[in-house]
């Protein structure tokens, strides 16, 4: 038996865009502070500090803007699943979501504590990079294409 | 010309029209904008944060600071750009936008901003290492600053969700121009 029941955030007009301000805060916060880092490994901004310095420095602001965006994230999927779920847009975006946090918390994290080779600096922010922005694309994508049966 | 008709001349120009028409060229210069939010956000947090003494403490204020300044201008000038290109796509509608008008009030406050605490503080960084405790008015404008781009961003969120009733308001300048005497 399926039970149906509402979502309180489709009862209320205002949930889904402060959800959305809550989610837009979060990813600038991460991003922002990703890209300084990987700035600074590609040779530019703060070359005064050492990348792993700064990683540690902005890390727990990186973890506060993805728990705001972990949360909020969801919460946005839950007030339309199935749009959400067959939309192409939002699967790369998930796609790539998990190859961020997986390549940020393995290799990136491994060459800033430095025990990767220097020569992996500007490779690895190139794919931090291409990675994390790719998410905010698909992220505004999901808008604007068809979902299937929708 | 009014600040409408403007409006509608700026919507109506080929490339506006353009942007406003096509299926993702729309999209991609929104993408770009909210990229050069993060980087821009993400260098405007790091400084202010700085100023207010929770990030990179054992760092000069004058080195996060004016290393900071290239990414924060490069980020800057990508949401600018863009933002201008969404902003023209749009003109008319946006011209009834409440959020809009918000939006474009609260960047005439960061104009003011700038004017009260930039020659004292961003500008002043080198007084700022020496200081024994980091001044009320540095804190105050790193605060201050935080806020209003907070309110930028969310208001900024809050323009989408504004449809404004066009045919209503054309047909009402169509009918008063109509009524005018002939």
């Amino acid at each position: 038996m399926l039970i149906a029941f509402e979502n309180p955030l489709n009862e209320n007009a205002l949930a889904f865009p402060i959800l959305e301000c809550f989610h837009i805060l979060g990813f600038a916060i991460t991003v922002g502070t990703i890209a300084l880092v990987d700035f600074r490994l590609l040779g530019f901004g703060m070359m005064r500090q050492n990348a792993g310095a700064l990683a540690k420095s902005f890390a727990p602001w990186t973890l506060f803007g993805l728990v705001l965006v972990l949360l909020s994230g969801p919460m946005l999927f839950s007030s339309d699943p199935d749009m959400y779920y067959l939309n192409l847009s939002f699967q790369i975006k998930m796609v790539l979501l998990v190859a961020a946090l997986i390549f940020h918390y393995s290799i990136r994290r491994k060459l800033l504590l430095g025990r990767l080779s220097a020569n992996w600096n500007k490779p690895v922010a190139c794919i931090s990079l291409v990675l994390w922005v790719g998410m905010i694309f698909g992220g505004i994508f999901i808008a604007f294409i068809v979902t299937p049966g929708q | 010309m009014s600040l409408l008709e403007i409006a509608q001349w700026i919507q109506n120009t080929d490339w506006a029209t353009y942007i406003r028409m096509s299926g993702y060229v729309y999209p991609a210069i929104l993408s770009t904008h909210l990229t050069g939010i993060a980087l821009f956000g993400g260098a405007i947090l790091i400084t202010d944060l700085r100023l207010l003494g929770i990030v990179l403490r054992d760092q000069p204020v004058s080195d996060v600071v004016g290393q900071l300044r290239v990414p924060k201008i490069i980020g800057l000038l990508i949401v600018a750009t863009c933002g201008i290109l969404l902003a023209s796509s749009k003109a008319e509608e946006y011209y009834y936008n409440a959020f809009f008008r918000a939006k474009l009030s609260l960047l005439a406050f960061v104009f003011v901003h700038a004017l009260i605490f930039r020659s004292g503080v961003y500008h002043n960084t080198a007084a700022l290492d020496q200081a024994r405790r980091m001044p009320g008015k540095a804190k105050l404008a790193a605060a201050l600053s935080l806020i209003l781009w907070i309110s930028i961003a969310c208001v900024g969120r809050g323009i989408g969700y504004i449809e404004p009733p066009l045919d209503k308001l054309h047909a009402s300048i169509a009918g008063a121009t109509a009524g005018s005497p002939r």
